[in-house]
């Protein structure tokens, strides 16, 4: 089976996917007791000033016909204005969410990097002292407050040692690289920008290990039980009858076989990622979506948050059709969707 | 050694190499120790804990975006310094002088030549109508502070003329607004949405001009080349850095990073003072905190309960024990600082004794009051947790309601509470904001009139005063008001806020106006 009918499928799930989060987001935005209108007017204004916002904002409309207006504009690829920033919603993401899936990917990347590490070590000397050291890590980053963690790494790391700077994407004054991805470490290099390449990469890495400590304890505990389970097969000890290296085996034959289920863990936390990066964000002072929501929240301002909901949805989709495809690039035994 | 006779099963092998070899082989990344210097000495960095919703003067109301807009443009009027203070009369800024008719219908001004926007175009009597145009026009919270259906006429190019249909005494006061921001008219040659323009720039006269928004992180303020004032601005940046978390922009003070730093909770404040390098500017503000009682529904209607709970507030408990004392008892409507305060008024205190003779003079046994609350503030859960303790003692049980904040403004306007607790700052600064629109029947729910009074002889003194030109006789007026509202137990008064700002000790020359919080006098400090 090609790739191309899993892509079709994906994406023809996508559409209602979108229609499905649009249509939940809007109702729950609308049952919340307040009105956008008098927020933006201000607590003093007339209830004329009032109602002509209303109007303006066509809040007067019954909701079904606002709804409808909704999914008009989204099929033309338009999020609406935010009733908060007088923005287009998609001109305000394009400025934030860059950030924070920069940040979501390398936080994943670091989980991955430092988890997976971490796991073989734990099955390959299982109830030894590393194993109980590598259990309590992971424990440890799934346990740790995201909020706490940050503080305390920008207390150290910013306040005392100054290694790292105390939060942003950026030092002041140094211009931002061309925006061509709206990640800083990309566009960076795409433009031969090393300076502010190195700049980023520093300000990333607190926040980025912030938010990916929960989930390199996930990762960690999630290869070290793959790996038991591989290490007690047959072929291990096949492969080491044939007189092959530990090493070898556990690098070459069993850490491959249990790879394949964490790429789903690693999908799936991907999207924890994206909607958990609030906390961070606020800690470290990150410019991304977080701050966003959280405000457009509290403004009442719908189109934004839908606007959110929705992007984040439709990058979460792709995403896992990403990881799907590399699933089957793995293994070609799997064939099906997963 | 090993033969794999599939061909993609062999293919498989090297790509999970490919990937294992990827991840295992994770080795460090090293970083150099960074120095992260101090701001420059002609760059001022101040933190704020929120990016700007928007930078439209006719849009805006909220003074996070005024730290911004307030040195970006001009206003006909501007608040004084008297004595290096910050005072709430005010002096001409684009108006060189101005003169009211007999029937204070008609007001004209005569501009201050020589005033030039950041692209170099004049300050001219069409520019003025045009911003007035399109703020009375646009119909936004600013709107509210002035006359409706004001008519604006240039006159001739340096004079420009307002109409109104009633007289509105606190006139002058109000065009020293942000709102009364006069905006560039060459912003509707741009083509486009003006309001998405002004909504992300600045097209003022002001000392300051914004150069670049990167959003959530940073805004940078460079000197207008065209500034007309009398002196040009000393810093040439003022950066306004976006640092959500309060540790975090403390921690950027300290460190230098950060030139001031806003919105600090009084335990971080308490610590900075400590700190040094560092120091703590404080100012009595004019943002009151108080309760609101229904007059209209509910047990509170009767004069004698309301006079009950207003006597069996512990005032001193609330601001020594939840403002840590960074606050000062209010004794009416009319804070200290503003004018028309009334220092004759008796201070609240108190009194158990007489609340509980009032309790028994109101005939309504021990009833159970609504207090509902939201925690938008975050000394309102104190605050009400006080009341309902107090309230116990002499026999009356409080049901405490915490609400979303938009929740509890839609009941607050309907008058759904028998309590609640709000804080109020004047958008300009006359007594009129303190009294007509916490007073006035018309103005019932959130307009102002939370409590929902209403006394037939009070709506005629205030609308009175608020067309007399006299200030000694709107005076008499507004003293009269304040007796008779504190006789009636409208409200529960209970204090005024300190502004707190933490700063680096180089920083000079700010000059805090209690009608401009988080606007800072840029073209005036230096480091």
């Amino acid at each position: 089976m090609s790739w191309l009918p899993i892509v079709k499928k994906r994406l023809f799930s996508l559409v209602l996917v979108v229609i499905g989060v649009s249509l939940i987001t809007f109702v729950i935005s609308h049952l919340i007791p307040g009105d956008p209108a008098r927020l933006i007017a201000g607590e003093r204004a007339t209830p004329a000033i009032v109602a002509h916002i209303r109007h303006q904002l066509g809040l007067d409309l019954p909701l079904y016909e606002q709804y409808w207006h909704y999914l008009v504009r989204l099929a033309h690829g338009d999020l609406g204005m935010s009733i908060r920033t007088h923005r287009p919603v998609l001109q305000d993401i394009r400025a934030f969410f860059p950030a924070t899936l920069e940040l979501a990917l390398v936080a994943l990347f670091l989980a991955t990097l430092i988890g997976i590490p971490l796991g073989v070590l734990s099955a390959v000397y299982r109830n030894k002292t590393v194993d109980q050291v590598v259990r309590t890590i992971s424990v440890t980053g799934i346990s740790t407050p995201a909020f706490w963690l940050g503080l305390g790494l920008i207390v150290v790391f910013y306040g005392r040692l100054g290694w790292f700077p105390g939060g942003g994407r950026l030092d002041q004054g140094l211009a931002p690289p061309a925006d061509i991805t709206g990640f800083y470490l990309v566009d960076s290099l795409l433009t031969g920008n090393i300076p502010v390449f190195f700049n980023a990469l520093k300000h990333i890495v607190l926040p980025a290990f912030t938010l990916g400590f929960v989930h390199l304890g996930i990762v960690a505990r999630q290869i070290r039980s793959a790996m038991l389970e591989q290490l007690g097969e047959d072929y291990v000890r096949t492969a080491r009858a044939f007189g092959l290296s530990r090493m070898t085996v556990v690098v070459h034959h069993a850490l491959p076989n249990a790879l394949i289920p964490s790429i789903t863990v690693l999908g799936l936390a991907l999207g924890d990622l994206l909607y958990g990066a609030v906390l961070t964000e606020t800690v470290f002072g990150w410019p991304g979506m977080g701050a966003y929501v959280v405000e457009s929240i509290q403004a009442l301002d719908f189109p934004a948050v839908m606007g959110f909901a929705v992007v984040v949805s439709f990058v979460y989709v792709l995403l896992n059709l990403v990881i799907d495809l590399l699933y089957r690039w793995i293994d070609p035994r799997i064939t099906g969707v997963s | 050694m090993h033969k794999f006779t599939d061909r993609r099963a062999s293919l498989s092998l090297l790509r999970r190499h490919v990937l294992a070899a990827l991840v295992a082989g994770a080795g460090t990344v090293a970083f150099s120790p960074a120095v992260f210097a101090m701001a420059p000495k002609d760059t001022l960095v101040i933190g704020k804990p929120a990016d700007p919703q928007t930078l439209d003067p006719a849009i805006t109301i909220d003074n996070n975006d005024w730290t911004v807009t307030y040195p970006a443009y001009q206003r006909l009027m501007r608040y004084k310094q008297v004595d290096g203070k910050g005072s709430t009369e005010v002096e001409g800024d684009l108006a060189q002088s101005w003169k009211a008719s007999p029937d204070n219908l008609t007001w004209t001004f005569k501009l201050r030549p020589g005033q030039k926007f950041a692209d170099g175009a004049t300050v001219d009597a069409n520019a003025v109508k045009f911003s007035f145009d399109r703020l009375m026009k646009l119909k936004q919270g600013p709107s509210e502070a002035f006359p409706p259906h004001l008519q604006v006429t240039a006159v001739d190019p340096m004079t420009v003329q307002f109409k109104m249909e009633e007289p509105f005494a606190p006139f002058l006061y109000t065009l020293a607004n942000d709102g009364a921001s006069i905006v560039n008219p060459d912003v509707a040659k741009r083509g486009g949405d003006i309001k998405a323009y002004l909504s992300g720039h600045t097209a003022g006269s002001g000392p300051y001009r914004l150069v670049s928004w990167q959003k959530g992180q940073s805004l940078t303020l460079e000197p207008n080349p065209h500034y007309g004032g009398s002196h040009k601005p000393h810093l040439r940046k003022v950066v306004v850095k976006i640092v959500p978390e309060a540790s975090s922009r403390r921690l950027q003070l300290q460190k230098g990073d950060l030139d001031v730093a806003e919105e600090l909770p009084v335990d971080q404040l308490a610590a900075l003072k400590k700190a040094p390098g560092v120091k703590v500017a404080e100012f009595p503000s004019l943002r009151v905190t108080y309760l609101y009682l229904n007059n209209k529904k509910g047990p509170l209607a009767n004069v004698h309960l309301r006079r009950a709970v207003v006597d069996a507030i512990d005032y001193k408990g609330i601001i020594d024990g939840i403002m840590l004392k960074q606050a000062r008892q209010t004794r009416g409507p009319i804070p200290q600082g503003m004018w028309g305060y009334d220092a004759n008024l008796p201070m609240p205190a108190q009194n158990l004794k007489k609340a509980k003779e009032e309790l028994a003079a109101s005939g309504e046994g021990h009833p159970t009051l609504v207090l509902r609350y939201s925690t938008q503030d975050p000394n309102w859960e104190p605050i009400a947790l006080t009341a309902q303790a107090n309230l116990a003692a002499i026999g009356v049980k409080v049901k405490l309601e915490k609400l979303a904040n938009a929740t509890l403004r839609e009941n607050l306007d309907k008058g759904n509470f028998d309590i609640s607790v709000g804080n109020w700052s004047p958008d300009f600064a006359d007594p009129y904001m303190f009294t007509s629109y916490w007073f006035d029947s018309s103005k019932g729910g959130l307009a102002g009139n939370r409590s929902f009074y209403s006394n037939p002889q009070v709506d005629t003194w205030l609308r009175k005063a608020a067309t007399l030109s006299d200030q000694s006789q709107r005076v008499a007026l507004y003293t009269k008001v304040q007796e008779q509202v504190t006789r009636d137990a409208a409200y529960v008064y209970l204090y005024q806020k300190n502004y707190q700002a933490g700063m680096r000790k180089d920083v000079k020359g700010f000059v805090f106006n209690p009608m401009l919080e988080r606007v800072f006098n840029v073209a005036d400090m230096t480091k």
